[in-house]
């Protein structure tokens, strides 16, 4: 459960002829419990990817499809983590966690057994009755994923999740997603511009032309990571010191540089 | 427990007394004609509160005024915050009656005292109608500019959770909106004040409007001094009980303001 598949989709915004054209025949298969990134120039389409699979945003033309059913609205077996966290600043972390399982009807004893499980896997026990804005950028992202992940959604769609982040708990967050990933595996769609995110996280990247964007190629990361046992290394920058990790860095970097534009940007 | 600000604020309106003195009874600058002197004020305020003026004693003329800006305030609030976030989630809404808003918006609210009291009387009713139909328009545009104004992701955050239609409204779009709210509320109850002593000029038998209105005939500043001071004071503390309910339901807000 959990496959995510793009079948000769377009996206044109504004009028049908005359608008922009935002994603140009876009065609992925993403396995269930296959970790998939998507890494593109700015203004590529992207993130209209994911809001496509997460019901924000219906396809021009094509078919988004989720198990094999066209996706039509948003929904809860498909959880949305947002860059700018979207936490409920009036409700305290647990109230978050708690408002999709009570959405699901479940009964108290049960979506109290869950919280505590999600609170636990995310380190922040000791801040559930706190409010979003007396926590760092980082306790933040860790409560929305939290409460994407309480859910126990099929998908998840991480929509360059950690871009708000200074650098240092951008790599500590970056570390725990593996770790969760490990230990709970899921079907991840992840949009991110940076390249070295990407290659640590996924198990495929896809790379992305700019407006209007295609995928113009796949790299499989996930043979190489087996092949050369990255997961020996705790950290991420041992791995990103891996001579099979920069090779690959450098391949994505090429191939985003060849789509920029005529000034370079 | 006087902070700095508060020591300002008494300074001032200490000044302020100090100036009236000094310009009435020390040096009669301002001719007790034109404006009473502070004792002449004091007789006014104790003929009042003890044996009345205008039919009855300043304590029924203030609470009469007061509840009718508190029930025209309250029929305001309770109809136009639920329509202004209405016309703020349904472009719909918005497309069918924001013409007719904009047309009713321009007129005063002193323009329908004619009306209400042909339909109402000269009775209660016709006043709270009056009030109404001024604090609704704050009410409406404030609830309708705060649900506009609400982040795209928290609600498409609230839409990915699977939050059916009545708790959205509820948990998300109008806490989220609650900020711009309270703003339109505090317009209202303003307006309400305002619409109040206008609407009690005209055919009332009690109220500080209907004080003003018979010392301005008996040609008695110090008794409209203390009709406006009256509904000064009731204002205000109206408006610190709102302010008050504010800081408790915004207490989230305030310290993401920090």
């Amino acid at each position: 459960m959990g496959s995510i598949r793009f079948d000769k989709v377009d996206k044109v915004f504004g009028p049908q002829t005359g608008g922009v054209k935002a994603l140009d025949s876009i065609d992925l298969e993403i396995a269930e419990k296959e970790f998939v990134a998507i890494v593109g120039p700015s203004g590529c389409g992207k993130t209209t990817c994911l809001r496509m699979v997460a019901g924000f945003e219906a396809p021009s033309a094509g078919v988004v499809s989720v198990n094999g059913k066209p996706v039509t609205a948003p929904g809860p077996d498909r959880a949305v983590v947002f860059q700018q966290f979207a936490l409920f600043p009036w409700k305290t972390v647990r109230e978050n966690i708690d408002l999709g399982l009570r959405n699901k009807g479940l009964p108290k004893s049960e979506r109290g057994e869950r919280i505590a499980g999600a609170l636990r896997l995310m380190n922040l026990e000791s801040h559930a009755d706190a409010f979003p804005h007396q926590l760092s950028g980082g306790m933040q992202q860790r409560v929305a994923i939290a409460r994407a992940y309480v859910l126990d959604p099929e998908v998840l769609l991480m929509d360059e999740p950690f871009g708000a982040l200074d650098a240092q708990t951008r790599v500590v967050m970056q570390e725990e997603l593996v770790r969760l990933a490990r230990v709970n595996p899921r079907t991840v769609l992840f949009i991110t511009h940076a390249v070295e995110e990407a290659v640590y996280l996924a198990d495929r990247v896809a790379v992305m032309t700019r407006r209007p964007g295609r995928i113009k190629e796949i790299l499989d990361i996930r043979s190489v990571r087996e092949a050369e046992n990255w997961d020996r290394h705790q950290r991420i920058e041992d791995v990103m010191d891996l001579e099979s990790f920069v090779h690959l860095r450098t391949q994505i970097w090429k191939s985003l540089r060849e789509e920029k534009g005529p000034l370079g940007v | 427990m006087i902070g700095r600000r508060g020591l300002a604020g008494l300074t001032s309106v200490a000044a302020a007394l100090l100036l009236w003195f000094v310009l009435t009874t020390l040096t009669g600058l301002v001719l007790p004609g034109r404006f009473p002197a502070p004792a002449e004020f004091w007789q006014s305020l104790v003929q009042i509160a003890t044996r009345g003026y205008a039919g009855a004693p300043l304590l029924a003329h203030a609470v009469q005024s007061l509840k009718l800006v508190l029930l025209g305030f309250a029929v305001a609030v309770a109809t136009g915050v639920p329509l202004g976030l209405w016309m703020g989630w349904s472009r719909r809404a918005e497309a069918a009656i924001n013409p007719v808003f904009l047309l009713i918006r321009p007129i005063p609210p002193l323009a329908w005292i004619p009306l209400a009291i042909l339909w109402l009387g000269l009775g209660d009713a016709a006043k709270i109608m009056v009030i109404w139909f001024a604090a609704f328009v704050p009410s409406v545009i404030n609830a309708f500019a705060g649900v506009r104004a609400i982040d795209r992701p928290m609600i498409e955050a609230a839409r990915m959770l699977g939050t059916p239609r009545w708790r959205l409204v509820r948990e998300v779009i109008a806490p989220a909106a609650s900020p711009m709210i309270f703003t339109g509320l505090r317009l209202s109850l303003q307006a309400s004040w305002t619409t109040l002593v206008a609407a009690e000029l005209v055919g009332a038998l009690l109220g500080i409007g209907f004080v003003l209105n018979v010392a301005q005939q008996d040609i008695y500043p110090g008794m409209i001094l203390v009709g406006m001071v009256t509904v000064g004071l009731l204002g205000w503390a109206t408006t610190w009980l709102l302010a008050m309910a504010e800081q408790r339901a915004l207490a989230w807000n305030m310290a993401a303001r920090d």
